[in-house]
């Protein structure tokens, strides 16, 4: 996964790369404009937006796959070394974790355990492969791990990464009218829920409504992905 | 440090944390993913060391608020998956969209009854 493979790469491959790097963070830079002009609208998803017109010009144009794919690979790969920078948010909001630390510890086992096993049993109930069950399982999970977790337990790693970002899509969109919904008002509690069932693509959400939610997002982001990437595996071991 | 190499720096830390987060997973056969020992590599360091050095600070909120960009090759490579998706779209769609909400409503329901009294005191 980490491997982009510079070596003996041809100079138009380059070229192809650098032409959809430019092309995917330009129609980014423009969702993000456009996220702005309707005030940040959770319908108006910047994951959504730049991924749907990728995804056209990919079907519409056969060929481009293969030149699309090292630059698609180069953005995946950076997810990596972006999500260990969670380590610093992590530990800039220490003292709220430590103030927090009962709600944030319950909140994060029921909304995990929640999250893994209505995932795995909604999927069986109706009928899925066994393959797309155990890519389903760590779906709300930031997409490294997720694939990480998803290799370790015999899913399909891309596969997963696909439903990490239409759980993400679906919590950032849906999140804050559940929330209303129930009465929940404390922002502390919308963010750590946010956090723990849709991850990052969650979080940026959270943080376009309220910084503490953003915070607490992150947090339980960080928090999920430790999680259950330690217990999903061990529950999968003694189960298999 | 300042300015482009310090930035530098950071990203290289990042880097070389998730690479030796990968390699220890790899090489332990840990069933925990590379990328979460990288995490708690950065985060051990971190703690050790008592502050954020400011280049690595900026590095990672400038990463962090830009990683729905990195998300997206990821949904994107749903198109690889259409006869799957085809043979599965019910339980899938169901399975995301219930256990999203599901997850979501328990996790804030629970975090209110457990911060009960509290009302974010926690807060500055």
């Amino acid at each position: 996964m980490s491997d982009i493979g510079i070596d003996l790469v041809p100079l138009d491959e380059i070229g192809a790369m650098a032409f959809w790097l430019a092309l995917i963070v330009g129609i980014y830079l423009l969702a993000r404009r456009f996220q702005q002009k309707v005030n940040g609208h959770p319908l108006a998803n910047t994951v959504l937006l730049t991924a749907l017109p990728v995804m056209f010009l990919l079907a519409v144009d056969k060929q481009a796959m293969l030149q699309y794919e090292p630059a698609g690979a180069l953005l995946l790969w950076l997810l990596g070394p972006a999500t260990v920078g969670i380590a610093v948010p992590l530990y800039t909001n220490f003292h709220h974790v430590r103030r927090s630390l009962k709600p944030m510890v319950l909140a994060l086992v029921a909304g995990s355990t929640t999250a893994v096993v209505s995932a795995v049993g909604i999927g069986w109930a109706l009928g899925a492969e066994a393959e797309t069950i155990r890519s389903l399982a760590p779906k709300s999970v930031t997409t490294p791990i997720a694939m990480g977790i998803a290799d370790k337990i015999g899913g399909l790693a891309p596969l997963t990464a696909a439903f990490v970002i239409v759980t993400g899509i679906i919590g950032a969109i849906s999140g804050a009218m559940l929330f209303n919904a129930l009465g929940v008002k404390d922002e502390r509690a919308r963010g750590f829920a946010m956090g723990t069932a849709a991850h990052g693509i969650g979080t940026a959400r959270a943080f376009q409504e309220h910084e503490v939610a953003g915070t607490f997002s992150g947090v339980a982001m960080a928090l999920n992905g430790i999680a259950t990437a330690i217990v999903l595996p061990l529950i999968w071991l003694i189960a298999a | 440090m300042r300015g482009l190499p310090g930035l530098a720096l950071a990203f290289a830390l990042l880097v070389v944390c998730n690479e030796v987060g990968n390699w220890l997973s790899d090489t332990l056969a840990l069933p925990v993913p590379g990328t979460v020992i990288g995490i708690l590599i950065l985060l051990a360091g971190l703690l050790a060391t008592g502050h954020v050095p400011d280049p690595l600070r900026r590095m990672t909120a400038f990463l962090l608020s830009h990683l729905n960009l990195f998300y997206v090759p990821a949904g994107v490579g749903l198109m690889g998956y259409i006869a799957l998706l085809r043979r599965d779209l019910l339980p899938i769609a169901v399975a995301l969209v219930v256990s999203t909400l599901l997850a979501m409503a328990v996790g804030a329901l629970v975090f209110r009854w457990a911060a009960k009294g509290d009302d974010g005191e926690g807060m500055e």
